[in-house]
């Protein structure tokens, strides 16, 4: 209870934060069209040439990348921001204000995790939503409910997955600070706008196994379409759950490395 | 001009930011991503045939001709300067008895070093593992070389002139936000341009866009005839004119408005 209302006394202060910006709304606005409009027509673009690659046709691949906005929103929403605020460019681990967070009297995990929210990232979540509205409009009559709730179960491993991975990275910034792993992720993360299965089987497994991107949008695209066995939605679901254990393992690790900064 | 302090000013600059490489690897890193997610996808989406008379090599060739060009043409110092003129950076610029301009073209020359130095042995081990198609003929191979340097030269000055408009709007880079957006969709990244559909087509023709990246990429990999080849120059030349004049001009007016802030 406690920690539910810290969680609401940071939204409310971030948000405050935000509105002193107001030009930033319009220009949040702007790069979130941008990238809806450079998403969409990429995949027109594809698929004005060809009618299926590999299984995905339009509707299939539009639902991914409402997945792929979704997921990236809620990452921008408060993960991202949380985890940059440690591990980031001039971040809490390099300068050493880190040493403030640990002494506040919460769990460091939850206030590392959930303190810094980004409200603007609320109109990609907008878009996303309204891609992902969109192609489940597509795909019509062959969305039954079981579907459905195969996709919410499979979004919210998707989210668990990426929080994990997230997490993951920021830990390893305990031993190698300076170095950026968010954007060698934000990288790999990218090849998640379409489905795994359009690339070559190196990779496929590189994105299934060692970075599982893949599970973050494209098992809940297939859950949606249908494609999706019982096996591979546990199988995510118990991918999701090693991950978060290990990353929380691993940060707990890493805070343990953590020796200050002075200036 | 002082030439002598021009270069010595280039090869500091270098020099410096060779050692902080690993930084600029991963910025070079998260670039390369894009076209290499659409090389993966439009050559599985050949697969054995063509697609829009593209066979799966070509594409291969193409991307990874991109991939270079993108990289030695992409200005991230227009990102900067827009910072420089807000915080007041731009004085000590001002005072040195150089042009301004050489610290542009110093961490221009900076980046393409560092950048280069990730991206080509990169390529190369993707050209091996994914067996490029690429036929140069003599006049293609020659006409590059001016392709590549205009083409540089555009969006170098395009997006100067744009982030010199930092004298009078706080956020000017959003504009270069919605450059390198349209970029993306009309200078052959997201598709060939060849492959674009009608309407896009005839606007990446006309726009200054295609001339910054992929004309000389489609100059290279043999797509285009003699008549395409010079009008696609003239196209070039124009918009290049059209771009150093209008950077001289805001470049004028917008430091007679500069009132130096910071300290």
């Amino acid at each position: 209870m406690r920690y539910l209302r810290l969680i609401g006394h940071f939204v409310r202060a971030s948000f405050q934060q935000e509105i002193a910006y107001r030009a930033n709304f319009f220009i949040s606005l702007l790069h979130s069209l941008l990238n809806l409009g450079s998403g969409v027509l990429g995949l027109a673009v594809l698929f004005g040439q060809v009618e299926t690659v590999r299984g995905w046709d339009f509707a299939a691949s539009l639902a991914l990348l409402g997945v792929y906005l979704t997921v990236g929103a809620l990452r921008g929403l408060f993960i991202g921001p949380s985890l940059d605020a440690l591990a980031g460019l001039d971040g809490e681990v390099w300068s050493g204000r880190f040493d403030f967070t640990l002494l506040r009297p919460v769990d460091v995990q939850f206030l590392a995790s959930l303190r810094h929210w980004r409200p603007l990232a609320l109109i990609d979540l907008a878009l996303g939503l309204g891609v992902l509205g969109l192609a489940i409009g597509r795909l019509g009559q062959s969305l039954t409910l079981a579907r459905l709730a195969a996709f919410i179960v499979a979004l919210g491993a998707g989210v668990t997955v990426l929080y994990a991975i997230l997490l993951a990275f920021t830990g390893l910034f305990f031993w190698s600070p300076g170095f950026l792993f968010t954007w060698l992720f934000d990288g790999i993360f990218q090849m998640a706008r379409y489905p795994v299965g359009l690339y070559p089987g190196w990779l496929r497994l590189v994105l299934t196994w060692v970075v599982p991107v893949g599970v973050i949008t494209t098992v809940p695209a297939q859950a949606l379409s249908g494609d999706l066995t019982l096996g591979m939605l546990g199988g995510s679901i118990v991918l999701a759950l090693a991950l978060l254990a290990g990353a929380t393992a691993l940060f707990h690790t890493g805070i343990r490395r953590y020796a200050s900064a002075s200036s | 001009m002082n030439l002598r302090g021009g270069w010595a000013l280039i090869k500091s600059m270098w020099l410096s930011w060779m050692q902080h490489r690993g930084f600029f690897f991963l910025l070079a890193f998260g670039w390369m991503v894009p076209p290499l997610i659409y090389l993966l996808v439009w050559s599985t989406a050949a697969g054995g045939g063509t697609v829009g008379g593209f066979t799966r090599g070509q594409f291969v060739a193409y991307y990874l001709v991109l991939i270079l060009v993108n990289q030695l043409t992409y200005s991230q110092t227009n990102w900067t300067v827009g910072d420089v003129i807000r915080i007041g950076d731009l004085n000590p610029w001002l005072l040195r008895p150089l042009s301004p301009l050489y610290h542009a073209l110093a961490s221009e020359v900076a980046g393409k070093v560092v950048y280069m130095a990730f991206v080509v042995p990169v390529s190369a081990v993707l050209a091996l593992v994914l067996r490029p198609e690429l036929h140069v003929t003599p006049r293609d191979g020659l006409a590059f070389v001016p392709a590549l340097a205009l083409a540089w030269g555009l969006r170098f000055f395009w997006g100067y002139w744009l982030a010199l408009l930092a004298f009078w709007a706080t956020r000017a880079d959003a504009l270069l936000a919605v450059q390198d957006a349209l970029v993306f969709l009309l200078a052959g990244q997201v598709a060939p341009v060849a492959l674009l559909p009608g309407a896009m087509r005839g606007l990446a023709t006309a726009l200054p866009f295609r001339y910054m990246l992929g004309f000389p990429v489609e100059v290279l990999t043999g797509q285009l005839g003699a008549a395409e080849l010079l009008s696609g120059f003239a196209w070039q030349v124009g918009w290049l004119a059209l771009a150093v004049t209008l950077s001289a001009l805001v470049w004028r007016l917008g430091l007679r408005r500069y009132a130096a802030v910071g300290g």
